[in-house]
């Protein structure tokens, strides 16, 4: 993700978790009228501060989206794909170090910005709805994850 | 997805899609009489409005192209499809949300195959897409996915390959035996997106050897 | 009401060798009806984030053996937490839990089997299908004093691939490794082959 490297981790296994469990979950979203991992989040980000966003994001997904799905009465199916999707990003997180130094400051708050956009559209909606919907959004994501990815 | 419906007049709404040409697709019900008109909306996930599909109002044809409407790549999209029965009852459907880089299908290449009395030279040509880029010109599957490659193999007896793969146009398997019939197979690959072509086939003879005759 | 009364599989271990990954223990002996047995695992995220979330193997949930291929159920990394218990009709035993977390990047990668043979001048390869996590680097070369190698990557194996289209008389050896890209690691080089355009395969 920009100046840091993650290694080890190969995108297409999330992508088969996610695509074994994609129609059941995105049928649970039924708002189609909004989108949390809307463009203005994610595209048109500079390398540098790709790994700010990305580090935010997948943190959020550890801390919220799959904590909560867990203690969702949720199918088999979908909770092995849910722990490929979160182990995995515990791994791609422990590799993620973003930058501390200080000039990086400036992208470290625009980073922030962009991440505020996904977080306050996540909590406009009812938790249920927000889950759903966040889950449903992984092909957003890892889809955004690849174009960085490739970029290394 | 259920919006509205009356018991078997719509079924089976879904988008298909093939190098990114998409086509949305359903079936009528068992109990749709054959006049039963059908009406398509779209819109991009995440904004409210449903926009109607011009050319696809009130037509009794079970398809409908919206290639262009799901033309850009950042985005995600529903469509949907609304049944009218010349008795009154309607039935509208929804499709599951498209993606049009998870859901294409890459179509076999198009591949030119050249016999020579050593070796077989393979041309693979370009595949546009009608994905417009920023520039206004159509994309070619290349462009679109980074990690897109071809993949070429030459069967030689039956027994064993010959390998050859990249991301180059022009390839040659060399080093053959003259007046010989070899199958030639290339597909492409997209590693990222688990997406692989129909193979292309080219049966093709070398030429026999007339340095000695 | 299925109060632990059964004794609890010991000596759990893990067996793992070119990504797949074998739990095993010691059967449990007991007098009359099939014992069965059944494994959980929980990866580094649950035993962190939400450690009550036991997640059942997706192949021995139940089984009768004394041995689960937990290969499928391993998908990332990290550590993974791996336990086991008896079951008979609705007795249950207590659980048995793997001393060390297991992370597949542990694996032991053996250098591939491989067929080395030749088609008139071509050289033609073999490797063993070891799945698809595996790719190969693939070197031959001439065998002469001074001979530069060559290396190619084979994706799969279970195919036979020509490598080289051979010079009359000239003898040519091969060697490969198996490279594991989600670990990062790869084997050592299998025992060079060779063979000569008019002989046969000769022995190093």
């Amino acid at each position: 993700f920009g100046p840091c490297q993650v290694k080890g981790v190969v995108l297409s296994e999330l992508w088969k978790a996610f695509w074994a469990v994609k129609n059941t979950v995105q049928a649970q979203d039924n708002i189609t009228s909004i989108r949390l991992l809307k463009p203005e989040v994610l595209p048109n980000i500079s390398d540098a501060e790709s790994c700010f966003v990305a580090h935010a994001l997948l943190k959020f997904y550890l801390n919220v989206v799959f904590k909560n799905y867990y203690n969702k009465r949720v199918e088999f199916k979908i909770l092995k794909s849910l722990s490929t999707l979160a182990n995995n990003f515990i791994l791609i997180i422990s590799k993620l170090q973003p930058s501390q130094e200080n000039e990086m400051f400036a992208i470290k708050e625009s980073a922030h910005r962009r991440f505020l956009l996904f977080q306050r559209a996540f909590k406009q909606l009812d938790i249920e709805a927000a889950l759903a919907k966040a889950f449903g959004e992984m092909d957003i994501l890892l889809t955004w994850m690849e174009k960085f990815y490739h970029q290394l | 997805h259920v919006t509205e419906d009356t018991p078997g007049l719509l079924h089976h709404v879904k988008f298909q899609s093939q190098n990114f040409e998409s086509i949305l697709m359903w079936d009528s019900g068992p109990t749709s009489p054959p006049d039963t008109v059908y009406s398509v909306e779209y819109k991009t996930y995440g904004q409210r409005q449903w926009l109607a599909k011009a050319g696809c109002q009130q037509t009794t044809r079970k398809s409908c192209n919206l290639t262009m409407e799901t033309g850009n790549l950042t985005e995600l999209y529903y469509a949907r499809v609304t049944a009218l029965s010349p008795g009154g009852r309607s039935a509208t459907k929804m499709t599951d949300r498209f993606s049009p880089l998870y859901h294409t299908t890459i179509k076999p290449p198009d591949v030119t195959c050249v016999p020579k009395v050593r070796s077989i030279q393979m041309m693979v040509h370009p595949m546009p897409t009608p994905i417009l880029g920023e520039d206004g010109h159509q994309l070619t599957l290349e462009k679109i996915f980074q990690d897109l490659f071809y993949r070429l193999e030459l069967q030689v007896n039956r027994t064993y390959q010959m390998h050859l793969e990249g991301t180059q146009r022009e390839y040659e398997f060399v080093g053959l035996t003259p007046d010989t019939e070899f199958i030639g197979v290339t597909t492409i690959s997209v590693p990222t997106w688990s997406k692989e072509s129909a193979p292309y086939v080219c049966r093709v003879r070398t030429l026999p050897d007339r340095t000695w005759t | 009401n299925g109060v632990a009364v059964l004794p609890a599989p010991q000596n759990l271990s893990v067996h793992s060798t070119n990504m797949k990954h074998l739990l095993t223990w010691s059967p449990v002996i007991l007098p009359g009806e099939m014992t069965f047995y059944s494994v959980e695992y929980q990866g580094e995220y649950e035993s962190l984030y939400t450690s009550h979330v036991w997640i059942p193997s997706s192949s021995c949930s139940p089984t009768n053996g004394s041995e689960c291929d937990i290969t499928d159920d391993i998908t990332a990394t990290v550590p993974y937490n791996l336990r086991v218990r008896t079951t008979r009709d609705s007795q249950t035993s207590a659980w048995s839990t793997l001393e060390h977390p297991f992370n597949r990047n542990s694996t032991v990668l053996m250098p591939p089997r491989m067929e080395v043979t030749k088609d008139g001048f071509h050289l033609v390869l073999e490797l063993e299908d070891l799945g698809p996590q595996f790719e190969f680097l693939v070197v031959y070369w001439r065998r002469e004093p001074g001979a530069k190698e060559h290396a190619k990557v084979v994706r799969r194996g279970g195919i036979p691939v020509h490598l080289e289209t051979m010079d009359a008389g000239a003898a040519y050896c091969v060697k490969a490794q198996a490279l594991v890209k989600t670990i990062g690691r790869h084997s050592a080089f299998s025992q060079a082959k060779c063979v000569e355009v008019q002989g046969e395969s000769l022995p190093l």
